[in-house]
């Protein structure tokens, strides 16, 4: 059974969903029928209602969105240093070669790129495993569901602050085991050492934002049809065989939402970090989310600030589109 | 109740509102920012002034410290900043080249500003000055002191305290290879922790230099920017980076703050500790401090002896120059509570500063005061705290120092930690400087 041939299966005798959108289209035809009856006077203002009914929205979103993006573009051109509240001259796209010239946002992007490789692994193949180990039938497996809810519950700060004191040096409990195992014989500095701060951040994150990956995974496991199962054992598929052409197709819409997401969230840690770490040591856990606040309310080089913002979004927008081409319905369920 | 009582009643409550709130309009407000300490120390403060100074109501906001910087920029750039303020020596050019502090002599009575200012400490008055003026009058003001555990000294058998900073290193490794503590050496160096920069001047000064010559160009490498191998700076790095390799310094000084650090020292963990002098106070109180009694204050190991010492104080902010006669006349007397002797003379709010947490001070009479001694002789050598106070140097500061000190924290630690060379953080350390400069002056 190919994976093409579950997903087909799996399409056949739905609902003709069509029906009622083709009803709902004859009765839009026929008010326009009634619509081309009506006085011009009556008409015009019919035609103009929707747009303002939308009015009051386009204004809340040009003040809330369209009118900073605009601003952000202006400071983004001229040099704007808060420290220097009376000088703003235009300095064109030097803003932008600036901030993305410097080594150590380079240094920064390739901290970031390492700990979300990191992170979404780590989401992946932890959570897959959890979300089939809850998915099965065993006592307390209901509450299990629920409790694994709670830290991503908690506020990033909060978990922050948590992980902050478990791994701390002389008094963390992770210390206090490692010793208690006899596997240290003084207490180890996982802040100060540069190799493994990122990793305490990236713990934190996992424990953080992995409910969320594995509750979505559930989800999707609940739904899948045991006959299928039934119908691989019959064909003699194994655990590995039932894993790997049922689960993990059906699956995929799921994972793809889970990849896109915690890329997205790792690449944008900010609270961790500020709780945690500070960016460091030296600049070891300085992700770029963490580099451009500096630069904006540290340096308080607005300017500077606002052109690294635009090509944070930048690379969000092409996550975003990845992911929206991702998630097209005719490619989750084919091997194309 | 009758209509007619109902009328009576809300005519008395008319009565008795109605004054209360125009005496409430009447008065002269003053809105006061502080960083987060002991505020409700402050709140008395305030309202011991305020029976002082009729008409004068003060309302006070707190930051973060660590916050502090920023949260204070933003609001002035938003135009709500505070009247009267805490402020420090390290962001006084910064703010009064942008004109959000202003001198005092602007707003207050020159004559009165420099007899006020007459008998502080020389490093008090400089860090508090600008373009030959003076922005403010101390809230405190400390040097940098170097304290070590005299107990693990006597147990690992060394019984001269360290002269110099190979000393200090000497001495770890002998407390360490004794077994007493892991790291001997510790910082408060996180790279959010203001303090930081302020350690390592006052162990550049300890080796006879600062971070910048008198024309403000570094002094750690050559006009051609190519890097001084014997200069202080340099000497620091490898210093640190040899405390770092050999196990004697705590990885973790690297990420936390100077609260931390001082946990560390009152807890025997670490043998030397490196903070403002009066930080000792509570070092040595058995109340907090598992080595109470045991934490001796020494001059700063090195060549020259030399510290910095920097002062927090109490600024008037453009919005107050801007404000009526009456607002500034209530703000002189604050100021003159808060940071001066006050109406009787007795320095009310400095005085109980010193003797409640043991903070250093600007006025050099006050260690005259019998009280004062007593109460610093209690945690310290009076004579030695007021013999570094005398000396102690303030560093050379500039309006792009705050932006490069956030670069150089992490500069320095990427040496330390052996990411980049000596040489190379000398060199990136310069050219941040040089190119802040650059931008500063170019406008």
């Amino acid at each position: 059974m190919s994976k093409g041939d579950v997903a087909h299966e799996s399409g056949r005798g739905g609902v003709d969903l069509s029906a009622p959108l083709r009803a709902a289209a004859g009765s839009a035809v026929e008010d326009e029928a009634t619509t081309t009856r009506r006085p011009a006077a009556v008409r015009g203002r019919l035609e103009s209602f929707p747009y303002l009914a939308l009015l009051p929205a386009l204004i809340v979103i040009s003040l809330l969105t369209i009118y900073p993006l605009i601003y952000s573009v202006d400071l983004a051109l001229h040099k704007n240093v808060l420290t220097q509240p009376n000088r703003h001259p235009f300095v064109g796209l030097e803003n932008f070669s600036e901030a993305l010239g410097n080594p150590a946002l380079h240094r920064s992007v390739a901290r970031t790129a390492g700990f979300v490789v990191l992170t979404v692994g780590g989401s992946v193949f932890l959570g897959v495993p959890i979300a089939l180990l809850l998915n099965e039938k065993f006592l307390g497996a209901k509450v299990l569901q629920v409790l694994i809810l709670i830290p991503w519950a908690i506020p990033p700060v909060m978990a922050g602050i948590i992980w902050r004191w478990m791994f701390a040096g002389n008094v963390g409990v992770i210390n206090g085991a490692l010793y208690s195992l006899g596997l240290i014989d003084n207490y180890f500095s996982f802040f100060g050492n540069p190799a493994t701060a990122p990793l305490t951040v990236a713990v934190a994150l996992l424990w953080k934002d992995l409910p969320l990956a594995v509750i979505l995974l559930l989800a999707t496991l609940q739904v899948i049809p045991g006959e299928l199962y039934d119908a691989a054992k019959i064909d003699g598929g194994g655990a590995w065989a039932q894993f790997r052409y049922i689960t993990l197709p059906f699956l995929r819409p799921a994972l793809t939402v889970v990849l896109i997401f915690q890329t997205i969230i790792s690449f944008v840690t900010f609270d961790l970090i500020f709780a945690m770490t500070g960016g460091g040591p030296a600049d070891a856990t300085t992700f770029v989310a963490w580099y451009t606040y500096n630069e904006i309310f540290t340096n308080l080089n607005l300017g500077r600030g606002a052109a690294l913002a635009f090509a944070i979004g930048a690379v969000t927008l092409v996550m975003a589109v990845f992911y929206f081409l991702a998630l097209r319905s005719e490619r989750l369920y084919t091997d194309k | 109740m009758t209509n007619s009582k109902r009328l009576l009643a809300i005519l008395l409550g008319l009565f008795l509102i109605i004054p209360g709130g125009l005496v409430a309009q009447d008065a002269t407000q003053l809105d006061f920012t502080i960083w987060t300490f002991d505020v409700e120390q402050v709140q008395g403060y305030i309202d011991a002034f305020e029976e002082t100074a009729p008409g004068v109501e003060v309302t006070l906001s707190d930051v973060d410290w660590g916050q502090y910087h920023d949260t204070l920029v933003a609001q002035f750039v938003a135009g709500t900043g505070p009247d009267v303020m805490y402020a420090s020596d390290h962001w006084l050019q910064e703010w009064a080249s942008a004109g959000w502090l202003v001198p005092l002599n602007t707003v207050f009575p020159a004559e009165a500003v420099e007899e006020l200012t007459a008998g502080m400490f020389p490093y008090t008055l400089q860090g508090m000055s600008y373009n030959g003026e003076i922005y403010g009058l101390p809230y405190y003001s400390d040097p940098i002191s170097f304290v070590y555990n005299t107990r693990l000294y006597e147990e690992a058998g060394i019984t001269e305290p360290a002269e110099d900073w190979d000393d200090v290193l000497e001495h770890a490794r002998a407390i360490k290879a004794a077994g007493l503590v892991q790291y001997p050496i510790g910082f408060g160096w996180s790279q959010d922790e203001p303090f930081s920069i302020e350690v390592v001047t006052a162990m550049l000064m300890s080796r006879g230099d600062e971070f910048f010559d008198e024309n403000l160009n570094p002094t750690f490498v050559t006009a051609e920017g190519e890097p001084i191998m014997d200069s202080a700076l340099a000497q620091h790095i490898i210093w640190v980076k040899t405390a770092v390799d050999e196990g004697l310094m705590d990885p973790e000084s690297l990420t936390r703050d100077g609260v931390a650090d001082g946990q560390s020292v009152m807890a025997g963990t670490q043998a030397y500790g490196m903070s403002r002098a009066s930080g000792l106070a509570a070092w040595q109180d058995p109340a907090t401090s598992g080595e109470a009694g045991n934490l001796a204050m020494i001059p700063i190991p090195g060549p020259t002896h030399e510290t910095l010492g920097f002062v927090r104080f109490y600024a008037v902010t453009s919005k107050l120059a801007e404000r009526d006669e009456a607002a500034q006349e209530a703000a002189w007397q604050f100021m003159q509570y808060f940071g001066g002797p006050g109406p009787d003379g007795s320095y009310p709010v400095v005085r109980q500063w010193a003797l409640k947490w043991g903070l250093g001070f600007g006025p050099v009479p006050l260690y005259e005061d019998e009280q004062i001694r007593e109460a610093f002789g209690v945690w310290g050598d009076v004579n030695l705290l007021e013999e570094t106070a005398m000396t102690a140097r303030a560093r050379r500061l500039s309006p792009w120092y705050a932006s490069w000190d956030v670069f150089t924290r992490a500069e320095l630690q990427r040496a330390y930690l052996g990411q980049i060379s000596a040489e190379e953080a000398l060199v990136n350390i310069a050219n941040s400087w040089n190119e802040l400069r650059a931008e500063y002056e170019q406008g």
